[in-house]
């Protein structure tokens, strides 16, 4: 009786061994040695041929390790030796590009690590919808992949070394997310993007990267990957760009302000003086009255005083003004970004939504006119900015 | 010999019922169709589902102790009843199928990519038929324990979305017009919630007779709040995007990424989605193969789970050709073609049952 108690009891353990062999299923295992795991794909389109063109950055695990510990010797630019493999392939659609995969390589794409999508200028003009339409189709891909624009090849980012990452595409991503959390340009993911090309009024963006070429202080240049400004959509294709200041006022008004920095002049004609976010906060409220849109923009906004070359101590009407002149700094960001978007006509503030929010009856009407209205309708900003601290000094450092 | 000798309790049933109604629905939510309003759709359901569980629950509550094949055969009759059985029976072992190709079609799309539905299918019909040979107190059992984890899941999922999500996404609320955002709640009440009609084979089981609405409704209530949570939560984080997803729940557990350090999370969560698709399978493979005895007068319910189980199979990998076609039935077809089995049927057996005044004491032997 024992006996076949033990005998029951190894079978189980037997059973229970074999079954781990089936977790991974035998059909959809992914060995680490036999898939290419992308960090970032690029991709472009010939103008003159058509010819869809992707980049992929995949990553090589075995060089992770030994590029992070070893020194960067082996460098050739600025940064260190990047342990990524680049691939370029040439089809009629992207799926044909990403087919044609297993003729210069031995592994497989794994897509589930990418990090970013860059989408060359050529895309951009021609509609960006075929990029973020199969992309959102194929399983292994996420939602809150970043989206980016190229300002000019997006193979030519995917190829620039630079920068304190083994994987360029990883550095570019949190490059992206830096540049959010110093709210200087937005940082999108497909998923943001989708939304806002399923709306019916409101102008998709995303980041514009570029190379740029920097002279280091002994003379020798290097290229630096940089995000420069903000590509406007109208639907799916690219109509124009902020700039950084309109950038800026962009985040303002949609309420993507973090953290940051405010330069303004000085009330007492002392230079430029310096502020840091502390807790930004807007909100959008529309007003319909007799078929005109009337929309108020109320941001408010605390700061810490951190840089003031003047010689006057600090007091609270010293202070006041301080603030007046960041209110100031704040509404001429939000009037360029204004300015701009009427300039393109697109509503990359999401204002359209906003009145959808508040006024469902008269959606239907107003949704079908949207371009017209929107040039004629009223924006009032509002600012309200508070400055809490002064930092660990509130007198000037200078002889009384 | 009964064919169910095991006695099961209130919160076994309970549990039982709250892991079979999120069965598939954690997958596909319910009343997809009102876009983000889906969440309130969803509360209607729940009350009408609440409606149509008093008719069947009341017929349960007449004949205690009897499943619903045995109170067919008591009502119409030895021949007539065994064809209102069989009926049953069919609808039972369809939306078996059913749940089966759901489960397939999601796993070969989201994770399973290469491996057959064949396959899938025969592993899950294996683990069903194991447990509901070993009766329904081991079912119940395991329900206890799997799904209260799946409760948990789902409000804990919730909860770590948050940083993704966005008020304005349910804004502004009813924006479709008001007879499709019914129409999604009758999906969402014939869907998952009124579905529970297959606890008639179940409800003779439980060791007091103190009447089945109570449990009942408790289920569809905690079921149906914890789902009302996920959709909304679906809809919170993915926005307008939340209707163009074939799977949002899926998708919106992705979003999920706390620090960089907590994320990747899908896959933890598609597990207890298989927990809540076993209990539901589970139910419905039992209910099926305890009629069929029943209906058969076989001695033991045993030696028929496997060659049921295999024609599920078949069903489900045989009965539509795409998932297109599939949500096309659930969302437009599915709400209508169930009504008279949710509805319909008990309701005419209830009548019949009063009219013929049954049950008359004494004469419950079959």
């Amino acid at each position: 009786m024992k006996k076949k108690k033990q005998l029951r009891m190894f079978a189980v353990a037997m059973l229970l061994t074999s079954l781990s062999a089936f977790i991974s299923g035998c059909w959809d295992s992914h060995d680490l040695n036999k898939s290419a795991i992308t960090a970032g794909i690029g991709f472009d389109i010939d103008p003159k041929t058509g010819e869809h063109l992707i980049t992929y950055q995949t990553i090589i695990p075995s060089k992770v390790k030994s590029s992070s510990a070893g020194s960067s010797d082996e460098q050739t630019g600025g940064g260190i030796a990047p342990a990524v493999n680049l691939d370029h392939l040439k089809g009629t659609t992207w799926l044909e590009a990403l087919g044609n995969y297993g003729t210069q390589e031995n592994r497989s794409v794994f897509f589930s690590h990418n990090q970013l999508d860059i989408m060359g200028k050529e895309v951009a003009k021609q509609g960006v919808y075929p990029v973020i339409e199969h992309a959102a189709r194929i399983t292994q891909s996420r939602p809150n992949n970043l989206l980016l624009i190229a300002q000019d090849k997006a193979s030519d980012i995917m190829a620039a070394r630079d920068g304190m990452d083994v994987i360029p595409a990883i550095g570019i991503a949190n490059e992206v997310k830096q540049s959010a959390e110093f709210s200087k340009f937005p940082a999108v993911t497909r998923l943001e993007f989708a939304n806002r090309l399923m709306s019916k009024t409101t102008a998709p963006i995303l980041p514009i990267i570029g190379i740029f070429e920097e002279t280091a202080p002994e003379g020798k240049t290097f290229n630096k990957v940089r995000i420069k400004g903000t590509a406007v959509f109208k639907w799916d294709k690219m109509v124009g760009e902020l700039n950084e200041q309109e950038s800026r006022g962009l985040l303002w008004v949609t309420n993507k302000i973090k953290k940051g920095f405010v330069v303004i002049d000085a009330p007492d004609g002392s230079g430029k003086a310096s502020l840091t976010i502390t807790q930004a906060k807007s909100k959008i409220i529309p007003q319909l009255t007799d078929g005109k849109i009337t929309i108020n923009v109320v941001i408010e906004e605390q700061g810490d005083l951190i840089e003031y070359k003047g010689s006057k101590d600090m007091d609270v009407i010293l202070l006041k003004q301080f603030e007046e002149r960041q209110d100031e700094a704040i509404q001429n960001e939000v009037m360029a970004a204004l300015n701009k978007s009427l300039a393109l006509n697109a509503d990359v503030f999401g204002f359209g939504e906003a009145v959808h929010r508040k006024y469902k009856k008269e959606w239907q009407d107003i949704s079908s006119r949207w371009d017209e209205i929107y040039l004629d309708i009223e924006v009032a900003i509002q600012v309200k900015t508070h400055i809490n601290e002064t930092g660990d000094i509130s007198k000037a450092i200078i002889p009384q | 010999m009964a064919l169910e000798a095991g006695r099961i309790s209130r919160f076994q049933v309970i549990m039982l019922m709250v892991g079979f109604i999120f069965g598939t629905s954690v997958i596909v939510s319910p009343a997809r169709s009102a876009g983000h309003d889906a969440w309130i759709a969803n509360l209607i359901g729940i009350m009408e589902a609440l409606l149509i569980a008093g008719v069947f629950c009341a017929l349960a509550n007449q004949f205690k102790d009897k499943t619903l094949v045995e109170i067919n055969d008591l009502v119409y009759g030895r021949i007539l009843g065994k064809a209102f059985s069989l009926i049953f029976i069919w609808y039972l072992f369809h939306l078996s199928a059913l749940v089966l190709t759901v489960f397939s079609r999601f796993f070969v799309t989201e994770i399973y990519l290469a491996t057959p539905k064949t396959v899938i299918l025969i592993v899950f019909i294996a683990v069903c038929a194991s447990t509901v040979g070993r009766g329904l107190e081991v079912l119940a059992r395991c329900s206890m324990v799997l799904i209260s984890l799946c409760i948990l899941v789902i409000i804990n999922d919730a909860f770590l979305a948050i940083p993704t999500m966005d008020i304005k996404n349910l804004l502004p609320i009813v924006d479709i017009p008001v007879e499709k955002l019914l129409w999604a709640a009758h999906s969402a009440a014939t869907f998952p919630f009124a579905e529970t009609v297959a606890f008639t084979m179940i409800f003779a089981f439980m060791n007091n007779h103190k009447g089945r609405y109570a449990p009942l409704a408790m289920a569809i209530l905690i079921a149906g709040l914890t789902l009302t949570l996920a959709v909304a939560r679906n809809s919170l984080v993915l926005g307008s995007m939340e209707s163009a997803f074939e799977y949002p729940t899926y998708l919106a557990i992705q979003m999920i990424d706390i620090g960089d350090t907590l994320s990747r999370l899908e896959v933890v969560v598609a597990i207890f989605f298989i927990f809540s698709g076993f209990i539901k399978v589970s139910v419905l493979l039992y209910g099926t193969v305890l009629g069929l005895a029943q209906v058969f007068k076989l001695r033991s319910y045993r030696p028929v789970i496997i060659p049921v189980g295999i024609l599920m199979i078949i069903l489900a990998l045989t009965n539509v050709g795409s998932s297109t076609e599939l949500y096309a039935f659930v969302n437009n077809e599915f709400p209508i073609y169930s009504l008279p089995w949710v509805f319909g049927i008990p309701l005419l057996t209830l009548i019949v049952a009063k009219l013929r005044k049954l049950p008359q004491t004494g004469g419950d032997q079959l």
